[in-house]
């Protein structure tokens, strides 16, 4: 009870006016514990609503960099459309992406183990896309899928040691998928490449020029024995370390040796220097492989019509727009719509979107978000993707093919006057060969 | 092979120059020379490509801005620490990471960074193509020794550098301020080494990662040569440039990753100051 000591009609009045302001501020405190707990509430019921796709990648490289914004407007895309619909409700995505740069030179593949167990641990993800950009982490970090039973559909690391993984135990390593290209699948590009040349032109003298580091040496060799057992002349194999500025040697050596194709596998910066000597170096062969820095359109910007001609293998088809195979058109508009530039890398960021849309048609057919019966669904996808139409082997790997309706596909375009210009396969090509004006 | 070897004897020199000023004249090891070059070159096309400069305007910016920013590294960092030589490494190789991280971070990562080349085309040179830059590469390295070699002799604050370079508390007593010209050296090596990125980069393409290679062969050819020397610098560039391409066209390209290592354990095991170098000469003798 409160006692007025101060009995004057102005003391009443100050008395009553502190008696008002107390209760007014009581009311304005129990206000604002109520509408904290109302917004506490309300917030946490939304957040139960996300399902989180977690990005464990190298984010300040190309590929997770792009595969990263390309899950991300798959994301955006079918948030849009109300979200996915597991079993009766509708649920939002939400993606936690973390930058474990384990394709980073001097990264330890713990400290990559490290990030993904923080992003199951700490964001309580639901799966990982994109996933791991060094082969020797993903392998490593497939124990950990497999102890959290979390999904990972990985679009970077290509090596087949990840089917033999998976075969080795289907039951432990169930929980992982790779919807890319794998490096077994590579080198058949590139030999339906030489195997296209050899039609065109009656070539069969080469010359071998790749990074020395172990998936571009390796696929170095498949291809040396396959050229071998295939009738071809291997007039060299030379491997530059990474950083290189200076492939004149390796030039002189194939000019004097008169090969009539050279075949580079590069991913480093510096390797578009290869090409830039080969042109004015006169060069009298095919340029044709893969180097990773000429994949997208801002190489015609940045090196011009010094790379007119050079036939470059692409991983996985759409991440530039394929008229033959409109989701790769659309696709790409939308990118482009988004983000306001063209994908530049060859590999990971098709894929990327397409691992969305392949998660969650998985589990609305599996109408729950029980990682068993999501990977039973994902194990029987059959749809139509950006990069074709996806498939998983036994391995859990996307089966690639030269045909867009019945496998994911790869491609080889040449740099034809700007244009990146389809010249295999024959369901999507959209040109023919053509030689460097030197060679004629 | 010999055109392309000189070539490459010229990168290496060009690429040391600013790593070696700087060692022989204040004594400090610049390891941030490598993330210096880089930014050089983005910051060249960040003046080229987003606020439409012209090409020669832009390079004179970028090495003006360079120079200056090594001089202030120099005066708000290293003048502190100057002589206690781990803790000059570990700042400047501090400031290395920092500058690339940050380079990383703000995005310029991917393969679109390139400068375009002074003159296009090529010429025929001994039954070899070589293209026009690379041969522009050997007349900047040639103008920059010539021109390094009149402002030691023949300028006041050239002949500054020499004195401290020779005896710093001599010079003092001379009147030379040791720590205001090793700012300045700290200032000039940094604008040799945007200067050479600006020439060399229209090879190729501007990569974060490329710091670390740039420091390494600017070390590896100031150690074969003998850190301090200029004339050490040419020699060493000469011997590991034609070995790099000896060995990349009778070997393997394979191999020449480990020339410049190989050159510096025979050097350390021969005469561990280098070829013509001074450092720590008498006390060997001894």
């Amino acid at each position: 009870m409160r006692v007025c000591r101060n009995i004057t009609p102005s003391g009443v009045i100050k008395e009553a006016v502190k008696y008002s302001k107390g209760v007014i501020m009581k009311r304005m405190v129990l206000c604002l514990f109520f509408a904290t707990v109302f917004f506490l509430s309300v917030y946490t019921a939304s957040a139960q609503q996300y399902i989180t796709l977690g990005i464990p990648t190298s984010l300040k490289l190309i590929e997770g960099y792009e595969g990263h914004k390309a899950a991300q407007l798959a994301v955006e895309e079918i948030n849009a459309k109300g979200g996915v619909k597991v079993g009766n409700e509708k649920r939002l995505l939400k993606i936690e992406a973390l930058d474990i740069r384990d394709g980073e030179p001097g990264v330890p593949t713990s400290e990559a183990l490290l990030g993904i167990e923080k992003l199951i641990l700490d964001k309580k993800i639901y799966a990982t896309v994109v996933g791991n950009f060094r082969s020797e982490a993903l392998l490593a970090a497939m124990d950990i899928f497999s102890k959290y039973k979390v999904i990972n559909i990985g679009t970077i690391a290509m090596t087949p040691k990840f089917q033999e993984k998976v075969l080795s135990d289907p039951e432990k390593y169930k929980y992982s998928f790779r919807n890319c290209l794998d490096s077994r699948y590579l080198a058949g590009y590139m030999q339906n490449m030489m195997k296209h040349v050899s039609s065109q032109f009656g070539y069969n003298k080469v010359f071998i020029a790749t990074q020395d580091v172990l998936w571009a040496s390796a696929t170095g060799s498949m291809m040396e024995k396959w050229f071998k057992d295939n009738g071809w002349t291997v007039a060299g194999f030379d491997k530059y370390p990474v950083g290189a500025t200076d492939f004149s040697a390796g030039l002189m050596k194939a000019k004097s040796a008169g090969v009539q194709v050279i075949l580079p596998i590069f991913d480093m910066p510096t390797s578009g220097i290869l090409v830039k000597q080969w042109k004015s170096m006169k060069i009298p062969a095919l340029m044709a492989g893969f180097i990773s820095p000429l994949m997208g359109t801002k190489a015609w910007k940045t090196f011009g019509e010094d790379i007119d001609g050079l036939m470059n293998v692409v991983f996985e088809i759409g991440y530039f727009p394929v008229k033959a195979h409109p989701p790769s058109v659309k696709f790409s508009e939308a990118y482009m719509k988004r983000w306001k530039e063209d994908i530049q890398s060859g590999h990971g960021a098709a894929p990327a979107y397409d691992t969305v849309y392949v998660l969650v048609n998985a589990i609305e057919k599996a109408g729950a978000l029980d990682p068993d019966k999501v990977v039973k669904a994902i194990q029987e996808t059959d749809m139509v993707g950006v990069v074709g139409r996806i498939k998983f082997d036994k391995g859990h790997q996307l089966i690639f093919g030269d045909d867009p309706k019945k496998a994911a596909v790869g491609a080889v375009f040449q740099w034809q006057k700007g244009a990146m210009a389809v010249v295999w396969p024959d369901s999507i090509a959209s040109a023919k060969i053509v030689k460097p004006s030197w060679m004629k | 092979m010999l055109v392309y070897g000189l070539i490459n004897s010229a990168v290496l020199a060009l690429m040391a120059l600013g790593f070696n000023l700087t060692f022989g004249i204040s004594g400090v090891a610049n390891f941030a020379y490598g993330a210096i070059y880089v930014v050089s070159g983005f910051l060249t096309w960040t003046l080229i490509n987003h606020l439409h400069l012209p090409y020669a305007i832009s390079a004179i910016i970028t090495i003006s801005a360079i120079g200056i920013f090594g001089g202030l590294v120099y005066k708000f960092i290293i003048r502190r620490i100057r002589g206690l030589v781990i803790s000059e490494v570990i700042a400047t190789f501090g400031i290395s990471i920092v500058i690339l991280e940050f380079l990383r971070y703000v995005g310029f990562i991917g393969f679109k960074y390139s400068l375009p080349v002074f003159i296009k085309g090529s010429v025929e040179i001994f039954d070899a193509y070589v293209d026009i830059q690379r041969l522009l590469i050997i007349a900047f390295g040639i103008f920059l020794i010539t021109g390094l070699y009149l402002f030691t002799h023949h300028t006041k604050i050239g002949l500054a550098f020499r004195g401290i370079a020779q005896e710093e508390h001599t010079s003092l007593s001379l009147g030379i301020n040791p720590d205001r010209i090793a700012g300045w050296s700290m200032g000039m090596g940094s604008a040799l080494g945007a200067l050479a990125a600006i020439v060399i980069l229209p090879l190729g393409t501007i990569t974060v990662d490329s710091g670390y290679d740039v420091l390494i062969s600017a070390l590896s050819v100031c150690i074969v040569g003998g850190l301090g020397s200029t004339f050490g610098v040419i020699i060493a560039s000469f011997i590991i440039g034609y070995a790099q391409t000896i060995t990349a066209t009778y070997v393997s390209a394979h191999w020449t990753m480990i020339v410049s290592l190989v050159a510096i354990l025979i050097i350390l095991a021969i005469k561990p100051s280098g070829l013509l170098g001074h450092q720590k000469e008498l006390e060997e003798r001894v």
